[in-house]
C-alpha cells in the first residue's frame, strides 16, 4: 500500500464526499420540508412499477433507439457499480481488488461487455443529439448533457484502459481470458502500461468523484432520485386527482401551490427527477399547436424556482398564467415520462391556488364556475331541462324513494344542454331499451359531476357538487352506472370514492360492446370506413381501448390514425378548456381533424360528447367532409340495418 | 273623477295615458320637464300637491326609468302603495291590475288596496288608443315654492357617451351575439354585418360575463331594453333575462343551431344553422345586392 | 366608514318559467338561487369602498331561512356581517319590505353608528317594483339617487353617474345617502375559497318581523302566451341568407 496514494484517495474522498454530502443534505431537507403526500400504500404495485419502469426501462424503450441507448448506459451503470470500489482499492494498491468479485471471470466479462455497450450508448446519444437533433430537446440544457456524456465516456474509457494496463502488467490475477476487450487493449497499451495504469485508475477515480460532486447540481440528479420518484408514483387510476381536506382549520388547508415551498415532497421530487429529455414536450397537444405550455419547460421552471430558494409566487414569476391554463390534462406527458413525473398534478395545484385564493383565471371560465356552482351545470341552464333530450323516448326518470334500476344511466351535462351531444344519449337509451336493460335516469336530480370545476382548480366547488351527487346516488341505492361521457366516467368511477361514493361505473362503449357480445344487440357491419378517436379520459386515464374498437369492427371497416390508443391526440376540450378560448397558435381540434382526414376514412367515430363537439367544430372550421358520430349512434344505425333486412 | 298623469310626450306616455283614461276623466297632465334639470323629488312633490288639489282618483306614469323613479318617490312621500309596470288596469276598491314580473316573462294578477292608486305602465305592452287629450296643469306656482330638500337630488352635469357607435336604444337594427359566438374575436362577423346595416352591436349577459364585450352592449333585463325595427339574435339561447330586453323589438330574427332554444320558439323569424356560416352568408348576400 | 347593502334571494330561471299548481309562485324545484344581478354589483361596490376607506359593512336581506345562503355569498365577497329578516316564505310587497328594512337599519345604526351609504339594486329581478330603495331613503330622510353606473366618494358627498339615453347624468349628494345601482357598475369579484370559508363563521343576526297584509296583493301568476311571435322559419344554414335579406328589405332597413 502506497501511503501517499492512500492519503490522496482519502483526501479526494473527503472533499468529494463533503461537497456531495452537503448538497445532498440540502436537497433532502428540502424534500422533507415539502407538503405531505400519501404515497406509502400499496407496496406491491409500487415494487412492480419499479421493476418494469426502472429496471426494465419500459417507458424509455417506447422509443427504441434512444431507449436502447439509455438502457445500455443504465444497465451498464448497474453492472459497473462495483468497479468503482475496485478502482478505488486499486488506486491505493495496484495489486489488490475487491475480494471474490474482483477475481470472478464472468464479472470481468460483464464489465468488458457493458463498458463497451456504455461507450456505444454514449456515441449513439451523441449522434442523436448532434446529428439527428430531435425537437424535444428545444429548451433543454444541451451543454450539461454533453458534459455528462463526456464524463461517462471518460469513466468507461479509463476503466478499460486501466484493466488493459493491469493485464499488461500482470499486477493481479485479473481474469484476462474473460475480458476480451481489455485483453486486446492490453497489447496496444503494453509499452505505456506502467504510467498508464496509474494515470488511468486515478483519472477513473477522479472523474467518478467529479461526477459525484456534479450530480446534485445538474439534471443528472435523476440518477439518485428517479428510481424513488417512480416508486412513489400514483398507483391508483391516473385519472384521479388527489383531494384537498377542507375540514382542517383554514390556516392548515393547502390551496394548491402558490410558492415553491407549497409543493408536496413528491412534486419536489418530480422536479429533481427531470432529465430534460423532452418526451413530454413532444406529445403535448398544446406545445404541438404553438401554445406557451411545454410540460418539460414547466417542470424545469418549477425546479429552478425550488432550487433557487426563491419565495416569490410561482405564477407569474417562474411560470406564466398562459402556461397554467394551456393544459388540457390529457396525460400524454405523464404517460411518456420515463422518470415518473406527474405533470398534471403540478398544473392542477398551480390552478388551485390561482382560482381558489387569487381568483385569477380566464374570465370566460369564471362564468362557467359561477354557473356550475349556482345551477349545478356548466351551461347555467335550469336543471329541469335535463329531461328534455329524452322527451318521447319513454325513458324512466328515477323519482326519490323509488326502487333503484339495475343500471343508472348517468347522462351528463353535455347531452342535456348541448344539442350536438344529444344524439349519443338518445342512441344509447334506445339501444338499452332494445336490449331490455333495466335502466333509469336521474333527470333534474343529476348534477354536474364537478369535473370541469376540479380540472380548473376549483376543488371547493367540486367537492360540494360531489357531496350532493353522492348523497343522491347513495340515497337511491345505486350500484351500477353507465355513462356516455368519459369525464363523468372518470370522476364517478375513480374520484367519488374519496367522498363516500363507490359504484361500478362503466363507459357506454363497454356496456354496449358487452350487449353485442351477449347477442342482445345484433348490428350488421357496413362498408363504411371508420377511424376511431380515442378520448384521453378513456384510453389513457382509464385504459379503455378495446371495447370501442369492438364496436367499430361491428359496424364498419376500421382504419387507425397514427396517434391511437394510449398515444391518442387530445381533441382540446379537457382540463376545462372546453370553456376557455384558444388565444394562440393553431386550434388543437383542427390538428386532430387533419390527422383523421388523412386516414381517408368516411366517418370519424368518437365516444365522448366533448370530442363530438370539438371535432365536429373542427370539421366545419377546416371544411372537411368527414362525418363525426358517437359509437352509440353508429351502433344504432348498424342494428337498424340488420332489422331492416329482416323485414 | 280626475286622473293625473306624469308625461314626457313619448309613446310610452301615450300608452300610459290609454290606461289612465280607464280610471276617470278628465285626465290632467304634469310634464316631466316641469323641473329642469331633472329633480325627481321635486316632481314627486308637485305631483302630490296637484293630486291633492284635484282629488285625483289615480296617478299614472310610463314605466320608464324616470317614470318609475318619480312615482316611487311620490309613493314614499305620500305613504301609498305603487304598482309598477302594469299592462292592464280595472278601477275598483281594490283596483285590479296585471303587471309584469321578471322583465315581462311572467304576468302577475294583483289587487291594489289604495285610496289613490299609483300606477306605472310598462312600455311596449299597451296599444295606444285615441281619446281626449289630457289637460296640462299649470305648475308654475308649485315650482316656485319647491322645498330646498326636494332639490337636493338633481342632475347637475352630463357625461357624453364614450364611443360614437350606434346607440342600442335608438338603433333601427341591432345585430346581437350570444354564447354561440364562441369568443371575443368571434364577434368580428357580427360587427361586420352590423357595419353594413348601420346597426348597433348587442350581446347577451353570458357574453359580458365572459368579458368578450362591455356591459354597455348588453341587452336584457339588467342591461339595455331595446326597441329596434329588427333584432337579429345570433347564437343566443334566450334566457328570460334576455327576452325581457326585447319587448319593444318589432321583429326578432333568431339564428341558432338549436331549433329548440327558447329564443327560437319566441322569435318572429328563425334560421336554423351555425351562425358562423349564416352570418357571413347574410353579409355576402347583402354585398351582392348593393 | 359604514356601508350596507340590501339583497334579495331570487331563483335562476333560465328560458322557461314553471309555476306551482296554485299559480301563486314559481316552481323552484331544481332551480339554483342567487341575489339579483344589480345587487351583486351593490355588494361589490360596498366591499371596495370599505377596502379603500376602512370601516365595516353589513348585508341585509328579507327572505326565507334559505336566504342566508345569499348573505353568506355576500360575506364571501368581503362583507363583515349579515342581518337576516326571516320570513316564512310568503311574499312581502315593496312597501312592507321597506318598512321592515328601515326598522332593522335603525336598530343597527343605533348600536353601531350611521351607514354612510346604503346600496340597493335598482329593481329586483323577480317582482321588479322599483321602489324599496327609494322608500327606505325617504323613511330615513336621506338623499336617494337611482340607476347608477358609477359611484365616487368626494369627502362628505358622493358623485353619482346615472345612465340615460344619451350618456350619463351626474348627481352630487351629501352623505348619508341611499344609492340604487345597476349591473355594469363594476365587475363583481369571484369569491376566494378562504373568503367563503370565513364567511361561514361571520355573524348573522336574525330577526323575525311580522308580515303586514300587502297593499299590492298578489292574486295569481301566469306565463304570457308569447307576444304572438310566429317563429316562421326562413330556412337553414347559409342557404337562408337570401330570405333574410328579403326580410330586411321589407322591414325598410336595407
Amino acid at each position: 500500500m502506497n501511503i501517499a496514494q492512500a492519503t490522496a484517495l482519502a483526501l479526494a474522498l473527503a472533499v468529494a464526499g463533503t461537497l456531495f454530502g452537503r448538497r445532498a443534505w440540502t436537497l433532502y431537507r428540502l424534500l422533507r420540508s415539502g407538503k405531505p403526500a400519501a404515497r406509502f400504500d400499496d407496496v406491491r404495485a409500487r415494487a412492480r412499477a419499479e421493476a418494469t419502469v426502472v429496471v426494465g426501462q419500459s417507458k424509455l424503450l417506447q422509443r427504441l433507439l434512444p431507449g436502447l441507448m439509455h438502457a445500455a448506459i443504465f444497465w451498464g451503470f448497474l453492472v459497473l457499480f462495483p468497479t468503482i470500489v475496485i478502482a478505488m482499492t486499486g488506486a491505493v494498491d495496484p495489486r489488490s481488488t475487491l475480494p471474490w468479485l474482483g477475481a470472478q471471470g464472468w464479472y470481468a466479462l460483464l464489465v468488458d461487455v457493458f463498458a463497451l455497450l456504455v461507450l456505444i450508448g454514449v456515441i449513439t446519444a451523441l449522434v442523436i443529439r448532434k446529428v439527428q437533433r430531435p425537437a424535444r430537446f428545444k429548451g433543454s440544457h444541451l451543454g450539461e448533457a454533453d458534459l455528462i456524456l463526456a464524463l461517462i465516456a471518460g469513466i468507461v474509457t479509463t476503466l478499460l484502459l486501466w484493466h488493459a494496463s493491469q493485464i499488461a502488467l500482470r499486477l493481479n490475477d485479473y481474469p484476462a481470458p474473460w475480458a476480451p476487450i481489455s485483453e486486446s487493449l492490453s497489447h496496444v497499451v503494453a509499452p505505456a502500461a506502467p504510467v498508464l495504469e496509474r494515470v488511468a485508475v486515478w483519472a477513473h477515480v477522479l472523474i467518478i468523484l467529479s461526477f459525484l460532486v456534479y450530480l446534485p447540481y445538474s439534471k443528472h440528479l435523476h440518477i439518485l432520485v428517479a428510481a424513488f420518484n417512480v416508486y412513489f408514483g400514483r398507483t391508483r387510476s391516473p385519472g384521479r386527482i388527489e383531494p384537498i381536506d377542507f375540514e382542517r382549520p383554514e390556516a392548515e388547508v393547502r390551496f394548491g401551490s402558490a410558492r415553491a415551498s407549497d409543493m408536496t415532497w413528491k412534486q419536489m421530487l418530480d422536479t429533481m427527477s427531470c432529465t430534460e429529455c423532452g418526451r413530454c414536450q413532444d406529445v403535448c397537444p398544446a406545445y404541438a399547436t404553438g401554445k406557451a405550455l411545454s410540460p418539460k419547460l414547466l417542470i424545469m421552471a418549477m425546479r429552478d424556482q425550488l432550487l433557487s430558494g426563491a419565495s416569490t409566487p410561482i405564477v407569474p414569476n417562474a411560470v406564466s398564467d398562459d402556461i397554467v391554463w394551456d393544459c388540457v390534462t390529457c396525460g400524454a406527458c405523464v404517460r411518456e415520462c420515463p422518470v415518473g413525473i406527474e405533470h398534471i398534478d403540478h398544473v392542477i395545484d398551480l390552478r388551485r391556488n390561482l382560482v381558489m385564493v387569487e381568483s385569477r383565471f380566464p374570465e370566460e371560465a369564471g362564468t362557467m364556475l359561477r354557473d356550475v356552482d349556482r345551477t349545478s351545470n356548466p351551461w347555467g341552464k335550469p336543471q329541469a331541462e335535463r329531461v328534455q333530450w329524452a322527451e318521447g323516448l319513454g325513458v324512466r326518470v328515477l323519482q326519490p324513494g323509488e326502487r333503484a334500476p339495475e343500471v343508472l344511466f348517468w347522462v351528463g351535462c353535455a347531452p342535456a344542454f348541448d344539442e350536438r351531444a344529444r344524439k349519443a344519449a338518445i342512441s344509447t337509451a334506445k339501444l338499452m331499451q332494445m336490449a331490455g336493460v333495466d335502466f333509469a335516469i336521474l333527470g333534474p336530480r343529476e348534477g354536474c359531476t364537478g369535473d370541469p370545476a376540479r380540472r380548473m382548480g376549483d376543488e371547493y366547488t367540486f367537492q360540494r357538487l360531489a357531496g350532493e351527487n353522492v348523497a343522491t346516488l347513495n340515497g337511491a341505492a345505486v350500484k351500477k352506472i353507465v355513462t356516455t361521457c368519459p369525464h363523468c366516467f372518470n370522476t364517478l368511477g375513480n374520484e367519488y370514492s374519496d367522498f363516500g361514493g363507490t359504484y361500478e361505473v362503466v363507459h357506454h362503449t363497454q356496456f354496449l360492446a358487452d350487449l353485442v357480445h351477449e347477442g342482445k344487440l345484433a348490428p350488421m357491419p357496413s362498408e363504411q370506413t371508420i377511424t376511431y378517436h380515442d378520448s384521453c379520459y378513456l384510453a389513457r386515464h382509464n385504459d379503455v381501448r378495446a371495447a370501442p374498437r369492438e364496436l367499430v369492427s361491428a359496424v364498419g371497416q376500421a382504419i387507425e390514425m397514427p396517434r391511437n390508443r394510449e398515444r391518442t391526440f387530445c381533441c382540446g376540450a379537457g382540463g376545462a378548456r372546453m370553456w376557455m378560448e384558444e388565444k394562440r397558435g393553431r386550434p388543437i381540434n383542427q390538428e386532430r381533424v387533419r390527422e383523421a382526414v388523412a386516414t381517408g376514412a368516411e366517418t370519424l367515430a368518437v365516444a365522448c360528447p366533448f370530442c363530438t363537439v370539438m371535432l365536429d367544430d373542427g370539421m366545419r372550421e377546416t371544411g372537411a367532409k368527414m362525418q363525426v358520430f358517437d359509437l352509440a349512434t353508429l351502433l344504432a344505425e348498424a342494428v337498424e340495418r340488420r332489422r331492416a333486412l329482416a323485414t | 273623477m280626475s286622473v293625473l298623469i306624469l308625461t314626457d310626450g313619448s309613446d310610452a306616455s301615450r300608452q300610459a295615458l290609454t290606461l289612465a283614461r280607464r280610471f276617470g276623466d278628465p285626465v290632467h297632465a304634469v310634464h316631466m320637464d316641469a323641473v329642469a334639470p331633472f329633480a325627481p323629488d321635486s316632481l314627486a312633490a308637485i305631483l302630490q300637491q296637484v293630486a291633492d288639489e284635484l282629488n285625483a282618483a289615480a296617478v299614472f306614469a310610463a314605466g320608464t326609468d324616470r317614470g318609475n323613479e318619480v312615482m316611487a318617490r311620490l309613493a314614499a312621500r305620500a305613504g301609498l302603495p305603487l304598482a309598477a309596470n302594469c299592462v292592464a288596469v280595472t278601477p275598483g276598491a281594490p283596483a285590479a291590475l296585471t303587471r309584469l314580473r321578471w322583465g315581462g316573462s311572467l304576468l302577475e294578477e294583483a289587487r291594489l288596496h289604495s285610496p289613490r292608486p299609483l300606477i306605472t305602465v310598462a312600455p311596449h305592452t299597451v296599444s295606444i288608443e285615441e281619446g281626449p287629450e289630457p289637460i296640462d296643469v299649470d305648475v308654475a306656482r308649485f315650482v316656485e315654492e319647491l322645498d330646498e330638500r326636494d332639490l337636493l337630488v338633481r342632475a347637475s352635469d352630463h357625461v357624453a357617451p364614450q364611443d360614437g357607435g350606434v346607440s342600442l336604444t335608438t338603433a333601427k337594427v341591432i345585430v346581437s351575439g350570444g354564447r354561440g359566438v364562441g369568443s371575443k374575436e368571434g364577434f368580428a362577423i357580427i360587427e361586420e354585418l352590423a357595419g353594413l346595416l348601420g346597426a348597433a352591436v348587442g350581446c347577451s349577459r353570458a357574453v359580458t360575463s365572459a368579458g368578450w364585450r362591455p356591459h354597455s352592449d348588453q341587452v336584457g333585463q339588467t342591461g339595455t331594453k331595446v326597441a329596434p325595427e329588427v333584432y337579429i339574435a345570433c347564437g343566443i339561447s334566450g334566457a328570460t333575462q334576455h327576452m325581457a330586453g326585447l319587448k319593444g323589438a318589432k321583429r326578432i330574427l333568431a339564428i341558432n343551431s338549436d331549433p329548440q332554444a327558447p329564443l327560437m320558439l319566441n322569435a318572429d323569424y328563425t334560421v336554423t344553422g351555425d351562425l358562423k356560416e349564416v352570418v357571413p352568408a347574410i353579409t355576402a348576400e347583402i354585398r351582392k345586392r348593393t | 366608514m359604514r356601508i350596507s347593502a340590501c339583497i334579495k334571494r331570487v331563483p335562476i330561471t333560465g328560458g322557461r318559467i314553471l309555476l306551482t299548481e296554485d299559480a301563486r309562485a314559481i316552481n323552484t324545484q331544481h332551480l339554483g338561487f342567487t341575489m339579483s344581478p344589480h345587487e351583486e354589483c351593490g355588494v361589490e361596490e360596498a366591499v371596495r369602498l370599505i377596502e379603500a376607506n376602512k370601516g365595516d359593512s353589513v348585508v341585509l336581506t328579507l327572505g326565507p331561512p334559505e336566504a342566508v345562503e345569499q348573505l353568506r355569498d355576500a360575506m364571501a365577497l368581503g362583507v363583515d356581517r349579515g342581518i337576516h329578516l326571516q320570513t316564512d316564505g310568503r311574499e312581502w310587497d315593496g312597501e312592507a319590505t321597506a318598512t321592515a328594512l328601515v326598522d332593522a337599519i335603525r336598530a343597527d345604526e343605533a348600536d353601531h353608528g350611521r351607514f354612510d351609504i346604503i346600496f340597493f339594486g335598482n329593481e329586483s329581478a323577480d317582482s321588479g317594483g322599483f321602489q324599496v330603495g327609494i322608500r327606505v331613503a325617504y323613511a330615513l330622510g336621506r338623499a336617494c339617487v337611482t340607476g347608477l353606473k358609477k359611484v365616487t366618494l368626494q369627502g362628505a358627498s358622493v358623485r353619482c353617474e346615472q345612465e340615460v339615453e344619451a350618456g350619463r347624468d351626474v348627481y352630487v349628494v351629501p352623505l348619508p345617502a341611499v344609492l340604487t345601482v345597476k349591473e355594469g357598475l363594476n365587475l363583481p369579484r369571484y369569491p376566494s375559497v378562504p373568503g367563503r370559508m370565513r364567511a361561514r363563521s361571520k355573524p348573522v343576526s336574525v330577526v323575525t318581523p311580522i308580515r303586514p297584509d300587502p297593499r299590492l296583493e298578489l292574486v295569481s301568476l301566469a306565463v304570457p302566451a308569447g307576444q304572438g311571435r310566429r317563429a316562421e322559419s326562413l330556412g337553414s344554414g347559409a342557404a337562408a341568407a337570401p330570405a333574410v335579406v328579403e326580410l330586411l328589405r321589407k322591414a325598410g332597413v336595407l
